[in-house]
């Protein structure tokens, strides 16, 4: 199988994945009890309640109202969100953009702090190599729901980082820029510390067993030093297994923004999910559901891209 | 007498030109910012189409209302309308307009807004939210406009309420909106999507920025009408920030770090200690307004269709066994565990918080276990087994399952000890808001345990809640016709006090409405907790009052003390 053809077949299972878990979502919120008008359902008569249930096209049988979805999917309609009373397209894209920053930096920051300590205590016996993967295998044990509150309980305490919040608005150009980044290290750190202690257990056993390999040996024999031998022989060959768990990885930081949104108060795509499930906002929750849906297939097409591009074995495997 | 007394009657004047009377103190600092914390985001700018807290919080921000109830009095206070005469009959209020008012953006304003106002709301295409509110008896209010300056109100019927019910009109500007309404399109106008600069009002602010998910951002309306007692134009501030923290925990740590300066709504029970701490630190002050409006409620399904094959419903539909378990609670001990001490006992749904309609004489149900057991007994409810449980005759078990918020669970938890204490056997299943409130309306529950947030503090203005055919009457609701002879004695009550426009006798009605409710208690209430909030300590004249919002309401008023004097 070419690359290109494998781009694409794994882009038309995206759209597929996509489209069952956005239907999916939309299909568990109807079935939650109440609809969008249970909120305001105390202040209203009966009759009134049933005319906005029926503005709201809720007193159609769910068959007819899924057949309109998809409908509209085709013209990049994702519905209009009872809650906000705007497009579900426009609030999913300005939430989706808060989410993906996060999601970036924070796979970013936990990258550069998991694949090195991984990369060190792999390939080391020494006090220190076991101290690291001890951190991490507690630091793997810690939720991210936890994180996000000891971090905010800090920030609020000693002051050094805000609270909560993504901005601090009124603000604009390079000071705007520069209090965003102020914002993050609080729902980052939050996001990115189990992503690091995942990185750092998979890539540090990755290495442990790319040592044993016999070319490692063959290379020494050579006459190359351990370091060299180590970044140019072993290290490139335990990367496979660690950028065929990125995929998951994406999918573990959209589930973690979910509560880290919350808890930091950053304007997400998990909060905006959280509250379109308490307001009984199917069309907006299906919306958030395929977004992160979407999100998580372009991720884990990107990752098996390069792992196909680093091991063409995987292209052959898949025919 | 009444009748000349009406007549002649018109309210207490403000200084002229809506100058704030204000006794010897230190004059208020003016400019700086203020942030405080909004739970929610809007769903509309426009308040004829939502009733969100949301948008009711930036409708009090941006827009004016003909007059003003005031939150930390409960009493009517002259705003938009300087001054007004009542007809004697109670039906026409005729209102005189301040003059030389203008819009934010420079249009004058004019009784012509008014009429606007009103055709709007009584638009069926705008679907507004407040149109019901602004009937009587079904009927809407209508108005005329004899001048530029004097709107005549005339209601249908007599309405005991009065010039108070124009608290809920958000007078908007007829020159940005007419077209709309002429379109049939207002219900879309003012979205979130608006620019800011469209929206266009009478409030102490203007909205300059709507950043979603993040905060709403005011700068000070350069034509807002009112002064203080030194003639210094309204508000204070420069500007007002809502940043939109998503729950409690956020809102303290934000107010602990100095992100927030006010939270939305009160502090919660268990957070109080935690801003105690922090006033000691001096990071914050913490006030109390007095007794909350919305006391807890415990109350059963009473459609009789829904125990018609249960066999518990021969004795769990009637008067004594509600009777039984409001004397199996002890009030001060569920005050003292539930709200940690920061809570009244209760005997009925009108607390110690509201001023005009309280009534202490209110007969009660003291804490006594071996009444409430004898109560039980003689609906034939003894323990006739090993298991502490009473059984009926027919060796039905007294048990039933008790639906709570899940913030309520402490209530709920208390609630269901005091009822095993005499052999009731209560199943506490929690749920989320959505919920638990769809099961209601729907009736499919045994009991509910509950927060109802009331909308006035004048029983008037809560018919839904009093009247058996009303969408609030929560034990049973919107009835074709009364379930019970005592809910039909309620209703004449209930309608006769909202029609009488004599004061004492709406409260001597409304003392017979309290009365039988007392007698019957188709719901239960056992402490309503004090409302403290927690402002920053560079906050001056907050105004705090029970109704919500209980601090933002007075945002005119507002003001914060420059870094230097707090240094």
């Amino acid at each position: 199988m070419t690359l290109t053809r494998f781009v694409v077949r794994r882009a038309a299972g995206g759209l597929v994945f996509a489209l069952v878990v956005a239907s999916l979502t939309l299909l568990i919120a109807r079935l939650a009890p109440g609809d969008a008008t249970t909120g305001e359902a105390i202040a209203m008569t009966v009759e009134q309640r049933a005319a906005l249930r029926a503005d709201l096209g809720l007193d159609q049988p769910l068959l007819t109202q899924y057949g309109r979805w998809l409908v509209g999917l085709t013209r990049f309609d994702l519905g209009r969100s009872s809650l906000f009373k705007r497009p579900v397209a426009d609030l999913v894209g300005e939430r989706a953009l808060n989410t993906a920053l996060l999601a970036v930096v924070a796979l970013v920051v936990a990258s550069l702090v998991g694949i090195p300590l991984g990369r060190y205590t792999g390939a080391s016996h020494a006090m220190l190599a076991r101290a690291v993967g001890a951190a991490s295998v507690a630091v793997l044990s810690l939720p991210p729901l936890l994180s996000a509150l000891l971090l905010v309980l800090v920030a609020a305490h000693t002051g050094w980082l805000p609270a909560g919040g993504m901005t601090s608005g009124g603000l604009s150009g390079a000071a705007w820029l520069a209090d965003l980044a102020w914002h993050l290290p609080v729902p980052v750190l939050a996001l990115a510390l189990p992503l690091a202690a995942t990185l750092e257990r998979v890539q540090s056993r990755a290495m442990a067993e790319a040592i044993g390999r016999p070319f490692v040996d063959a290379s020494r024999a050579r006459g190359l030093t351990r370091e060299r031998t180590l970044r140019v022989h072993a290290w490139p060959a335990s990367l496979a297994p660690v950028l065929g768990i990125y995929g998951v990885l994406v999918g573990a930081i959209f589930s973690g923004s979910f509560v880290v949104e919350v808890v930091t108060s950053w304007p997400g795509l998990g909060r905006l999910l959280f509250d379109a499930l308490l307001a009984r906002d199917v069309w907006l929750v299906a919306g958030c559901g395929a977004a992160g849906a979407a999100s998580l297939a372009v991720a884990t097409t990107m990752a098996d891209v390069v792992h196909a591009t680093l091991d063409p074995r995987l292209l052959e495997r898949r025919g | 007498m009444l009748g000349l007394t009406a007549l002649f009657w018109s309210t207490r004047q403000p200084a002229p030109s809506g100058r704030l009377e204000q006794g010897a103190q230190a004059p208020l600092p003016r400019g700086g910012t203020l942030v405080a914390s909004l739970r929610t985001e809007p769903r509309s700018f426009n308040r004829l189409v939502s009733r969100d807290v949301a948008t009711e919080i930036v409708t009090l921000l941006t827009q004016a209302r003909l007059v003003r109830v005031n939150r930390a009095t409960q009493q009517v206070e002259p705003w938009l309308a300087e001054t007004w005469t009542t007809s004697p009959d109670g039906q026409v209020f005729t209102l005189t307009l301040r003059e030389g008012l203008q819009w934010s953006d420079g249009a004058p304003f004019t009784s012509a807004d008014v009429a606007f106002t009103f055709k709007a709301i009584f638009d069926p295409t705008t679907k507004s939210v407040l149109a019901s509110g602004l009937e009587v008896d079904g009927q809407p209010l209508t108005t005329a406009t004899p001048d530029a300056h004097t709107v005549v109100v005339t209601y249908p019927r007599p309405f005991g309420p009065g010039i108070r019910l124009l608290d809920n009109v958000v007078i908007l500007p007829r020159h940005k909106l007419e077209a709309a309404v002429a379109s049939g399109t207002l219900s879309d106008a003012w979205t979130p999507t608006t620019p800011p600069a469209d929206i266009v009002g009478m409030g102490p602010f203007v909205l300059t920025r709507y950043e979603p998910g993040q905060r709403l951002t005011f700068a000070r309306n350069p034509r807002y009408w009112r002064r203080d007692a030194a003639g210094q134009a309204l508000p204070y501030l420069d500007g007002l920030v809502l940043a939109i923290v998503p729950n409690a925990d956020a809102e303290l740590l934000g107010l602990r770090s100095g992100q927030i300066d006010m939270t939305q709504q009160q502090l919660r029970a268990e957070d109080i200690a935690t801003a105690r701490d922090l006033e000691r630190k001096g990071l914050v002050t913490v006030q109390e307004a007095g007794v909350t409006l919305d006391p807890d409620v415990f109350f059963f399904n009473l459609r009789p269709a829904a125990w018609a094959k249960d066999p518990r419903g021969t004795w769990l539909l009637t008067d004594a066994f509600r009777q039984a378990i409001s004397h199996a609670v002890d009030r001060e001990a569920y005050a003292n565990t539930v709200y940690l001490g920061a809570a009244v006992p209760v005997h009925g749904p009108i607390t110690p918080g509201n001023k005009d309609w309280f009534w202490p004489d209110l007969p009660r149900y003291p804490f006594d276990q071996a009444k409430a057991r004898a109560l039980l007994a003689g609906l034939g409810l003894t323990n006739r087994d090993a298991d502490p449980w009473l059984e009926d005759a027919a060796g039905t078990e007294a048990r039933f399952t008790l639906l709570a918020f899940r913030s309520l669970d402490r209530g709920a938890q208390v609630l269901k000890e005091s009822l095993e204490a005499v052999g009731v056997a209560v199943d506490v299943v929690t749920l989320e808001t959505g919920a638990l409130i769809e099961r209601m309306v729907t009736g499919r529950f045994e009991t509910i345990f509950f927060n109802y947030v009331s909308s006035d503090t004048d029983p008037a203005m809560q018919r839904d809640l009093w009247l058996s055919s009303g969408s609030g009457h929560i034990w049973n609701i919107s009835q074709p016709t009364p379930a019970t002879p005592w809910e039909a004695q309620i209703d004449d009550l209930i309608t006769r006090q909202a029609a009488s426009i004599d004061q004492a006798e709406r409260v001597r009605l409304f003392r017979e409405v309290q009365r039988i409710f007392s007698e019957h208690l188709p719901a239960l209430y056992f402490a309503a907790p004090r409302v403290y909030l927690a402002v920053s300590t560079r906050v001056r004249n907050a105004t705090p009052g029970v109704s919500r919002p209980q601090l933002i309401w007075s945002a005119d008023t507002l003001a914060v003390a420059p870094a230097a004097a707090l240094r």
